[in-house]
């Protein structure tokens, strides 16, 4: 059996102190189809050589525009997706290929909070069967146990628990958004990858699922991925950011430092893009305007993917690929040029 | 003072719904004056984009049931059809939040830029392109004589967004009504995109309303905000004044449960708690005392006129309109 | 998009639940049903389809107790009677009663195309969800030999077929059928290829779920409303296919009675006795007429802004 095979392999049993999640060198390509038979013309590199680690009980941001492949990291990573190349490692095990009763197992330990609180419930299915489900699928309860973990999953969500026979379109999306939550709690999970959790709920709602992440994780010893594009909302919530741009992971950094100083040029151009809610500090900041669009990532540019937009590049950019450097404590970048 | 340029008196929009009447709009207000910027801001559902397309005529199946909008001296919502439609897109132009399909994917980029002027200059197709071209590069697509040839699928979102500015500029219009034009876009695309809001505003001076949600942008953009919520406007001001001290308790809970880039990390969120209002079954009194933490009796029975609170604002709130800062923890 | 309408759409919240807590739950069966029931035109059309496959069911007592005929009773006495107290829709060359051969016809009939609907939808379903599903290479072998069963021109098809099987109502039904699944294929599997594009499949997979429970539970109430309606209408399209085929003398063979083959039966008589024509058209027309009505009655139901 290969499992028995890999546990041989570990020298040293995992402990808490150890990466919960270690992704190495991971790849995810699409194959772009065309015409009527599919031939690939070329692939997407969604995901184009990635090196990341989790810590347990942290929270991790990833932020990047949209296409970068944030999106499709997060998937990879609980195994929704299947990888290209590479290895993801979750406690200590490696569960790149793991498939079948192994694979099912490992969803009891992962979840993931979705970005449509619309699209991610199923209409036709009440409230109580869709954050029973979990519950279902692994045998964890039946009958009148199930039923009140149902209601005491939505109890912790802040959700009134006599709602469970009810349909998610009779909700708003933040409560929606509740009960996705409970739905990812259901097989008591350790890990969660929240993919955009909050970008499409209004402004005044953001803050409540917001709170409500954060004292899940405090309560349940939970450890996030936390995904999104507006970095005040992932500095806010995040221990770590970890920054993507085109498939690559361009500078990793305490959420503080990341914003105090960042070292990669494209990191310091979002920073400045994002608007800050206050006249008064949002009129006199500087922009560093990008030039242009992203390129695209069927054919990435040449050397540092950011070189076409970047404000420093030098003819050396395009030449080589610049591999995540130490800059300080537990900050990396990935630049030849970095900003002082 | 000057007369302003657009002049919203008492705007009523209402929907009709299988579960009854909804007041989109509710008695909305405001002036616009010549060359500035003026956000609305506001959560869906407010009313902010049914205000901006009553303004245009576009609200259906909304239908406009009270109030005037003022525009060079006469009233929009009594004009013919076809008088609004010389209106529409010659001294009003709209751009909306979806870049993706606010543009015909069946024609080329150029002629569709162009179109405004063939139908209100009379230009010729020619004459049409040439100037849609010439427009193209203004804002900023690089290569525009080339680029006008390209089909809308062969330009990025933020590039189908500059040429609908494009488009909205090409007749020198007076008013710019811009929908949440940067909510689809990436964050760097947006900021060159808000670039643009400013600088056509200087260059051409056009007045700009511009809707969005996202309060930095406003921030950044606007000389005087709207703030809405259910339909109604709940506060108004210079920018400045409403950011430093907001005079509306909704208004006031919402800075302070948003995220700041630069404040200090892990500073808790305070949110709003409660739920957005359903328009169909509002509270009674002010739409907001169900949520508000500042409520008084009176706020569930009365609702509350939008008066002058402070130096320079306007607010529909009793606490402050009795003299109250609105303060808390 | 099928689903409750969003009222987000015109930019207003969906309804908060602090007014909705005295409400009873409203499945999206529940708000269809309610809806079906407000249209009356549709309701009646559907209440004929089920009075007319009652007295389908129930023609041997029809026979016993009503009109007191069989349908294949020959009486060369009462030849062309015309309709009246005798024969109350009179009777044919041979002086069998109308009026039971139309009550026995309708079992042919409505039998053959519940039954067609009933294999076609399954098949179909079947096929359509897994290529839709799975994709891939999959989807390429099922979608191919839906094409090439689509390719086949039926009535050659149904030419060869009653010459190699004696037709009798279930063959009928499984040639017709052979053909009729790949539509419903290929409806299904179009439904299934926007409905897994939604986050709750993806959600459903991360949680460990099978493909199997995956596709019971989720995919196939998502493309129900589509099979229903397809149903509905697909009932009214094959009893014209069958009476058809019986005309051209392809399907039942009398002296079984079916509409069809006393429309051609009838063909020969038509301007000495016009009601033997008149009779089981009118019926197919109305059947027809009322599938059809009740088909889009159903559709507007599960989907009220495709109407307007």
């Amino acid at each position: 059996m290969p499992e028995t095979a890999t546990a041989k392999h570990i020298t040293r049993a995992w402990t808490v102190n150890d990466p919960l999640v270690t992704v190495g060198d991971l790849k995810v390509w699409f194959p772009v189809a065309t015409g009527l038979i599919q031939r690939s013309a070329g692939y997407v590199h969604a995901v184009d050589g990635v090196d990341l680690e989790i810590k347990a009980g942290e929270t991790l941001g990833l932020v990047g525009e949209s296409g970068c492949g944030k999106s499709t990291l997060g998937r990879t990573i609980i195994r929704l997706v299947e990888p290209t190349g590479g290895s993801i490692k979750f406690k200590g095990e490696d569960i790149t290929h793991v498939r079948g009763g192994k694979l099912r197992a490992l969803r009891r330990e992962m979840a993931m909070i979705f970005q449509d609180p619309y699209a991610s419930l199923d209409p036709r299915q009440t409230v109580g069967d869709i954050v029973g489900e979990p519950i279902d699928v692994h045998g964890l309860a039946k009958g009148k146990q199930r039923q009140e973990r149902i209601r005491e999953l939505l109890r912790v969500v802040g959700m009134n628990p006599r709602y469970a026979d009810r349909y998610p379109h009779e909700f708003s999306g933040g409560q929606r958004q509740r009960i996705g939550i409970a739905r990812a709690l259901a097989v008591e999970p350790q890990f969660i990858v929240c993919d955009e959790p909050i970008s499409a709920l209004d402004v005044s709602i953001q803050a409540q699922i917001i709170n409500l992440l954060e004292n899940l994780q405090s309560k349940f010893k939970l450890t996030y991925l936390f995904i999104a594009h507006d970095l005040s909302v992932v500095k806010h919530i995040s221990n770590r950011i970890a920054v993507m741009y085109l498939g690559k992971v361009m500078e990793v950094a305490p959420a503080g430092q990341l914003y105090k100083r960042p070292r990669h040029p494209y990191t310091g151009s979002l920073l400045s893009a994002i608007p800050i809610p206050d006249p008064a500090v949002e009129l006199g900041r500087e922009r560093v305007l990008l030039k242009g669009d992203v390129a695209s990532p069927v054919d990435p540019p040449s050397g540092c993917r950011f070189r076409t937009r970047c404000p420093r590049a030098k003819p050396h950019c395009a030449e080589e690929i610049p591999p995540l450097e130490t800059f300080g404590q537990e900050h990396l970048a990935a630049c030849f040029y970095p900003l002082d | 003072m000057t007369q302003p340029l657009l002049e919203v008196q008492d705007l009523h929009t209402v929907f009709s719904t299988k579960e009854g009447q909804v007041k989109a709009v509710d008695g909305v207000s405001f002036e616009l004056n010549a060359g500035e910027t003026l956000g609305i801001v506001g959560e869906s559902g407010c009313g902010k984009s049914v205000t901006a397309m009553s303004i245009m005529r576009l609200q259906r199946p909304g239908r406009i049931v009270g109030g005037k909008v003022m525009f060079k001296g006469q009233d929009l919502t009594r004009i013919s059809e076809y008088e609004m439609r010389e209106i529409r897109g010659r001294e009003m132009a709209m751009i909306f939040q979806d870049p993706m399909t606010s543009l015909n994917p069946v024609y080329r980029v150029g002629w569709q830029v162009g179109e405004p002027t063939r139908l209100h200059n009379g230009w010729d197709a020619k004459k049409a392109f040439s100037s849609a071209v010439s427009m193209l590069g203004r804002v900023g697509i690089p290569s525009a004589a080339s680029r006008a040839r390209d089909y809308p699928h062969q330009f990025s979102g933020g590039m189908r967004q500059r040429a609908m500015i494009a488009m909205g500029l090409t007749t020198t219009p007076h008013v710019l009504i811009a929908d949440e034009p940067t909510t689809a876009l990436d964050v760097t695309i947006q900021a060159q995109i808000l670039d643009l809001l400013r600088h056509v505003n200087r260059e051409f001076g056009t007045a700009t309303i511009l809707i969005t949600h996202n309060l930095g942008v406003v921030a950044g953009m606007c000389q005087r905000l709207i703030v809405m919520y259910a339909g109604k406007i709940v506060e108004a001001g210079p920018t400045r004044d409403v950011f430093a001290h907001p005079k509306h308790p909704y208004t006031w809970s919402l800075l302070r449960s948003i995220p700041r880039l630069d404040a200090d990390i892990h500073e808790p969120l305070k949110p709003i708690e409660g739920l957005p209002p359903n328009l169909i079954d509002l509270p009674g009194g002010c739409s907001f005392h169900p949520r508000c933490a500042f409520r008084v009796d009176k706020c569930s029975h009365d609702v509350p006129a939008l008066l002058r609170v402070g130096e320079s604002q306007q607010a529909a709130c009793w606490v402050t309109q009795s003299g109250t800062e609105l303060k808390g923890a | 998009m099928i689903g409750p309408s969003r009222v987000a759409e015109l930019d207003m919240p969906s309804a908060g639940i602090e007014t909705g807590g005295s409400r009873p739950a409203q499945s999206y069966w529940n708000e269809s049903w309610e809806r079906l029931r407000a249209n009356r035109i549709g309701v009646g059309a559907g209440a004929l389809i089920l009075v007319f496959a009652a007295i389908a069911i129930m023609a041997p007592l029809v026979s016993a107790f009503i009109t007191h005929y069989q349908p294949q009773t020959i009486n060369l006495d009462q030849t062309f009677a015309k309709p009246g107290s005798v024969h109350w829709l009179g009777s044919d060359e041979l002086g069998r009663d109308t009026l039971t051969r139309l009550v026995w016809g309708a079992r042919v009939s409505l039998g053959v195309a519940f039954l067609t609907v009933a294999i076609s939808l399954t098949v179909g379903t079947s096929v359509g969800m897994l290529a839709g599903y799975y994709g891939g290479w999959i989807d390429d072998v099922l979608m191919r030999l839906v094409d090439t069963v689509l390719a086949i021109p039926a009535i050659f098809l149904f030419i060869l077929m009653s010459i190699l099987f004696r037709p009798n109502p279930f063959t009928l039904a499984v040639i017709v059928a052979s053909v009729g699944w790949g539509a419903v294929a290929r409806l299904v599997r179009g439904e299934v290829l926007s409905v897994k594009q939604r986050d709750f499949v993806l959600a459903t997979r991360s949680i460990g779920a099978r493909d199997t429970r995956l596709m019971a539970r989720h995919l196939l109430p998502n493309v129900l409303p589509v099979l229903i309606v397809a149903a509905s209408l697909g009932v009214g399209q094959i009893i014209l296919v069958e009476a058809a085929l019986d005309f051209l003398g392809l399907g039942i063979q009398p002296p079984t009675a079916s509409w069809g083959n006393m429309l051609t039966n009838a063909e020969s008589y038509f301007f000495r006795s016009g009601w033997l024509v008149a009779l089981p058209g009118v019926t197919i027309f109305t059947t027809v007429l009322a599938s059809n009505i009740f088909g889009n009655a159903v559709r507007d139901a599960f989907d009220p802004r495709l109407k307007s």
